[in-house]
């Protein structure tokens, strides 16, 4: 009987069993949530090591002569390092390790279209992390994280060891980025529908088809950069008819697609902490919804920016010129928006909600820099200076960095049952804040003077502000660690949240915390907006969450 | 014999979960083909962008490519497309012996496009010097765009035995056989590529 329940229910009536012992329940585990923190962990450990890489750079730059570490060395320190923070930290932080945990129970879902590939997704990712480290023994490429040819052509036996970890990366990207989509378009609770989704969930919804389009395309250019290394097959070598620009094109192909993949999912996020704690709708739903849709179309037609200094034909230059304004049009709807739920509403400045105002401000910054930067002109000036490391970084750190901190106090609870010590948070918050500031803030002047990045020496008339900035990043680093001793504090001693903490209205604070293995023992019906915060709440079939009743049955061994 | 209702028994009842299920599997299926597809983009976009970037097409030095021999061995791939698509809707109207033998019949064309496109690399490679890795762009782009076809001709010919054996084991029934439609998916996705580079290797 109850198996004939359970099949006539379909997906929704289908429960795993309980998984049984520690590997199956944490190492190799199926379910969402674990994947999800696994993915987390992961990433903050990479996150470790790529920091420990940003401190060689900034302390190479105390001196203008550098002396911390040998030039060739310094090419592969600042290489790995924005490798990593860019596959191995931020886009698993905000697509495997957020995604993962909160937006299936935000759309009332059991777990994911497809949990083996989501186990194996994830499980791709430490391999291909630690392949990316381990190119430091046979020697790490030395040409950015964009290893332009020709120079990557001519790295060491590294380079080919980086094409091969961020392919692998790669393929764990788009794995996870077909099963979020089709997640999110058959998995949704009964009504459920596109425009009563939490604005975290369009962030998904918007960034998954770029993981699943965009990292396929930059699979092609590093499998041909491999080719062209082991082989000798000419793709990019000038000498053998090859284009180094074609690197450009089908590297920015993707990768200014994944400038988006790292910041509308944290755009999802601080269009969820915002209302929470502003206690108020809202502002401009569907505009926040759709403007992400509309930045992931226009994102793989902006990729061309990047290379006005690469010998664009001129014809093409200005498209790309007006084409890279336009995106800022839904980019800035989002600032408005956002700025606009803030007004009139009643505050309450929780930890997350700091990062949440932060990153409006810091993010705003990094954006009108790339407005700047779209201006040829402007941008033939500055390119490869300190200002474009100034622009990313605001972007990147103020921007998608500020969102995961801003996730993980909004939802540490959700995980642990536990809810991150707001006093030490407080204190992360204003010495990352200003660290930050002062780190990457005179970087746009050191720019406009022309410092070029990417090299190991400087002119010794910056030596202040690059001993300034050397200074204040030691500061950021210092407000990580402390970070980090919160987490590992909070974990064991951290106050009990209980099921919804912070009084938010999404589906995944209305279940105990953290959820059970099952989600909800009853899928719910979704009646309206998750953000009416004077209306009750929009769903039914809830009831039993939060009681001792049995859980629901599950459907026996598949 | 008629049709059979997805995820129906011989009884008749329909089993909603393999239903949901197989609407996801097919939905993921397609989305995987998606981005299959803007891997074989991108290096078409690098071909383009290499062949308009140098001083003709092909470079001085080189032949042009054989455009019977791979048009007789396009008719082989596409033929095997017409026996894939009978043999799925035969498996559908419950003609298993047909099935099986449309089946058997698109795993020999596939082979035989595999075996004619190694006779042309090997007329290649040996008759006219022309490599991988020594013939410039030419031998770069097309070496690589239709090696990376003649691998998808492959996993889907070693994915078609294995329906076979499935088939033959009793796998697949009436109402339930994604893996079949699936792999008839897969092989017009592989037969579309190949109009593409067909079309652009050897008409253009």
């Amino acid at each position: 009987m109850a198996v004939a329940a359970v099949h006539s229910g379909g997906i929704a009536g289908h429960i795993h069993p309980e998984p049984q012992g520690f590997v199956r329940r944490y190492v190799f585990s199926l379910d969402h949530k674990i994947i999800g923190i696994q993915y987390i962990i992961t990433a903050f450990v990479f996150f470790m090591l790529s920091g420990l890489l940003a401190e060689a750079i900034r302390t190479q730059l105390l001196n203008p002569n550098g002396g911390f570490v040998a030039p060739g060395t310094y090419n592969e320190v600042y290489s790995v390092h924005g490798s990593a923070m860019v596959w191995l930290v931020i886009i698993p932080l905000l697509t495997g390790g957020f995604g993962n945990l909160v937006f299936p129970l935000q759309i009332g879902a059991r777990d994911v279209a497809f949990p083996w590939l989501n186990m194996l997704s994830f499980w791709i990712f430490p391999v291909a992390g630690l392949m990316l480290f381990s190119s430091f023994l046979m020697g790490a490429p030395t040409a950015g994280w964009m290893e332009y040819p020709p120079i990557s052509l001519q790295g060491a036996a590294g380079t080919s060891m980086w094409c091969a970890a961020i392919f692998l990366v790669g393929v764990s990207s788009t794995i996870t980025g077909i099963n979020f989509v089709v997640t999110i378009l058959k998995m949704r609770a009964p009504g459920m529908t596109f425009t009563r989704m939490p604005l975290f969930v369009w962030g998904q919804f918007a960034t998954a088809p770029l993981l699943m389009i965009a990292t396929t395309a930059l699979a092609a250019a590093l499998a041909a950069l491999f080719i062209e290394r082991q082989f000798g097959v000419p793709f990019f070598d000038p000498t053998k008819g090859g284009s180094p620009v074609m690197w450009q094109h089908m590297f920015w192909f993707y990768s200014h697609p994944a400038v988006y993949i790292m910041i509308l999912p944290a755009f999802g996020i601080i269009s969820e902490v915002l209302p929470t704690f502003a206690r108020k709708p809202v502002f401009g739903y569907k505009l926040i919804a759709f403007s992400s849709m509309a930045i992931a179309l226009l994102g793989f037609m902006v990729w061309a920016h990047h290379m006005f200094t690469s010998g664009l034909a001129p014809f093409l230059q200005l498209p790309f010129m007006i084409l890279t304004y336009i995106i800022g049009v839904p980019t800035g709807i989002k600032i408005f928006s956002w700025t606009a739920t803030l007004f009139g509403g009643k505050i309450h400045y929780s930890t997350a909600m700091l990062f949440a105002i932060g990153f409006i401000g810091l993010f705003t910054i990094g954006g009108i820099t790339g407005i700047f930067l779209a201006a040829i002109p402007f941008d033939l000036h500055v390119h490869g200076t300190y200002f474009i490391v100034a622009h990313l970084h605001y972007v990147l750190v103020g921007g998608s960095l500020m969102g995961v901190f801003a996730g993980m106090y909004y939802w540490f609870p959700k995980m642990s049952g536990r809810l991150l010590n707001e006093t030490l948070g407080k204190i992360h918050f204003w010495l990352f804040f200003i660290g930050f500031n002062c780190t990457f803030l005179p970087m746009h002047w050191l720019g406009m003077l022309g410092m070029p990045r990417e090299v190991a020496t400087y002119d010794p008339q910056f030596t202040f502000w690059n001993r300034f900035e050397s200074v204040a990043s030691y500061l950021m680093t210092f407000a990580i660690l402390i970070f980090f001793v919160n987490v590992l504090w909070s974990i064991r001693n951290g106050r009990r949240s209980g099921p919804n903490p912070w009084g938010a209205r999404t589906l995944e604070w209305q279940i105990p915390s953290p959820p059970h293995y099952y989600n909800f023992k009853h899928i719910p019906t979704v009646y309206g907006l998750p953000y009416d915060f004077s209306q009750p709440l929009p769903y039914k079939g809830l009831e039993e969450e939060l009681t001792d009743s049995p859980p629901p049955v599950a459907a026996g061994a598949h | 014999m008629s049709v059979a209702a997805i995820g129906a028994d011989a009884h008749g009842h329909v089993d909603q979960l393999y239903v949901e299920t197989r609407e996801l599997r097919l939905q993921g299926f397609l989305l995987f083909l998606v981005s299959d597809c803007v891997l074989f983009s991108s290096f078409i976009f690098a071909y383009l962008y290499l062949r308009n970037s140098g001083q003709g097409w092909p470079p001085p030095g080189i032949q042009r490519l054989d455009v019977a021999f791979a048009a007789w061995n396009s008719v082989v791939l596409f033929g095997s497309g017409a026996t894939m698509h009978y043999a799925l809707e035969n498996f559908k109207h419950g003609n298993f012996i047909r099935y099986m033998w449309f089946l058997l019949a698109t795993i020999v064309l596939g082979a035989g496009f595999l075996g004619g496109q190694a006779f042309e690399y090997n007329h290649l490679i040996f008759g006219e010097h022309v490599t991988w890795g020594g013939s410039g762009i030419f031998g770069a782009s097309f070496f690589t765009l239709t090696g990376m076809h003649g691998l998808h001709v492959f996993f889907g010919v070693c994915y078609l035995t294995v329906l076979v054996l499935q088939s033959a084991a009793g796998v697949y029934t009436k109402g339930k056989f994604f893996g079949i439609t699936a792999g008839t998916l897969y092989w017009h996705f592989v037969d579309v590529i190949w109009v593409v580079l067909f079309s652009i290797f050897y008409l253009i």
